[in-house]
């Protein structure tokens, strides 16, 4: 099944969960590739947020502190870096900050942007997979380097604990 | 709720002031004071299953949210007062400048979608009232109706900087232009298949 295929049945069933809820930019409206893979979630669970990287963050971890398994989705990976305030000194922290208190699961889905067939510029196809391995600690991060990863890694997501952050390539979308 | 007088708040710190002289507090701790009489009053609206979001000075709140004072005492004893947090409680504070606004945001944001009817209360100081994010959600929670409230705590100092002064303080008319049109093209390209 296509790498696009397989995103948009890991999407699915997330969405069978009842806790789950999906915020982000071009969730409900469309706009980017990731839109198309949102196509079997109900709108009723999708939330379109405006630009606001860094509050967009904090506010899925106040989700989570209501119950919600929120998937924050940051459509560029570019975009993202936006937020790494939230996500490096609370997403990442508050498990300890808190002395096992609070354990928000938040998952993170994020894209490399695509090079082909148009080169978009630095500013939108960077990836910081490396950099973000390094500097959380309690943040699962996931590369989806193969569409067969996608579904196990998903499901692991919302079976874990932890939050977790799934990296997937934009030039694979088509790809097997 | 179960409230506390002026005068406990006070002995409270007290007693945490004195551990500190006495090197009993191997860690940072801002102490409240002069605050406690506006801090009784707002506490009055706050109901036990309503969420508290502080910051690193948040002795003062744990104990209006009606935490126990042995529990944080011991917890500020053990290096913990500038993170002070109760998921029983559902108090959570964070030492990040501005950093508790957009989680208290989420929660309230849950709270209405699931038609709850708790209230979040939110504290900051006069520096983090001034940030882009706070600007950020107290937009986002006035036009969603959020059961929030934002409590700006004002004594003119962000560390030992003046808020204001460094803010600048004058009241110049600056020019904001900001004029309406109607795109023709689509976000990006040209709004047909081109095969590349």
């Amino acid at each position: 099944m296509a790498y696009k295929d397989e995103l948009t049945k890991a999407m699915e069933l997330l969405s069978e969960n009842e806790k789950t809820i999906f915020l982000g930019q071009s969730v409900a409206c469309s706009g980017n590739a990731i839109y198309k893979t949102l196509e079997k979630v109900p709108v009723t669970k999708r939330i379109e947020l405006p630009i606001i990287e860094d509050t967009q963050m904090g506010m899925s971890i106040g989700l989570s502190f209501e119950g919600f398994i929120p998937i924050s989705i940051f459509p560029r990976m570019d975009f993202l870096i936006l937020a790494t305030n939230q996500l490096v000194n609370h997403l990442d922290k508050i498990k300890e900050m808190s002395n096992n208190h609070f354990n928000p699961k938040v998952i993170i889905r994020t894209s490399i942007g695509a090079t082909r067939p148009l080169y978009p510029g630095v500013q939108h196809c960077s990836d910081y997979t490396e950099a973000l391995k390094l500097i959380l600690k309690n943040v699962k991060v996931i590369k989806l380097e193969n569409s067969r990863d996608i579904m196990p890694e998903y499901k692991k997501a919302l079976e874990s604990n932890s939050p977790t952050l799934l990296i997937e390539i934009s030039d694979l979308y088509d790809s097997e | 709720m179960m409230t506390l007088t002026k005068e406990e708040l006070i002995a409270f710190e007290d007693e945490i002031k004195e551990l500190y002289e006495n090197a009993k507090i191997k860690a940072p701790v801002h102490f409240s004071k002069g605050n406690e009489e506006q801090l009784i009053d707002i506490f009055k609206d706050v109901n036990e299953n309503d969420w508290v979001f502080s910051t690193h000075r948040s002795h003062y709140h744990a104990l209006l949210k009606g935490i126990d004072k042995e529990w944080l005492k011991n917890e500020i004893i053990g290096q913990r007062s500038i993170h002070l947090n109760s998921r029983e409680h559902k108090f959570f504070t964070s030492a990040i400048v501005g950093g508790i606004l957009p989680i208290a945001l989420g929660t309230a944001l849950g709270i209405k979608l699931k038609n709850s009817k708790e209230h979040v209360w939110v504290f900051v100081g006069d520096m983090a009232a001034e940030m882009g994010i706070f600007y950020e959600c107290t937009k986002y929670a006035r036009r969603n109706s959020l059961p929030v409230t934002f409590v700006i705590e004002d004594n003119g100092l962000s560390v030992e900087t003046p808020t204001q002064k460094c803010w600048g303080e004058d009241d110049a008319n600056i020019k904001i232009i900001r004029y309406k049109y109607m795109r023709f093209y689509p976000h990006h390209g040209v709004g047909r298949f081109i095969n590349f």
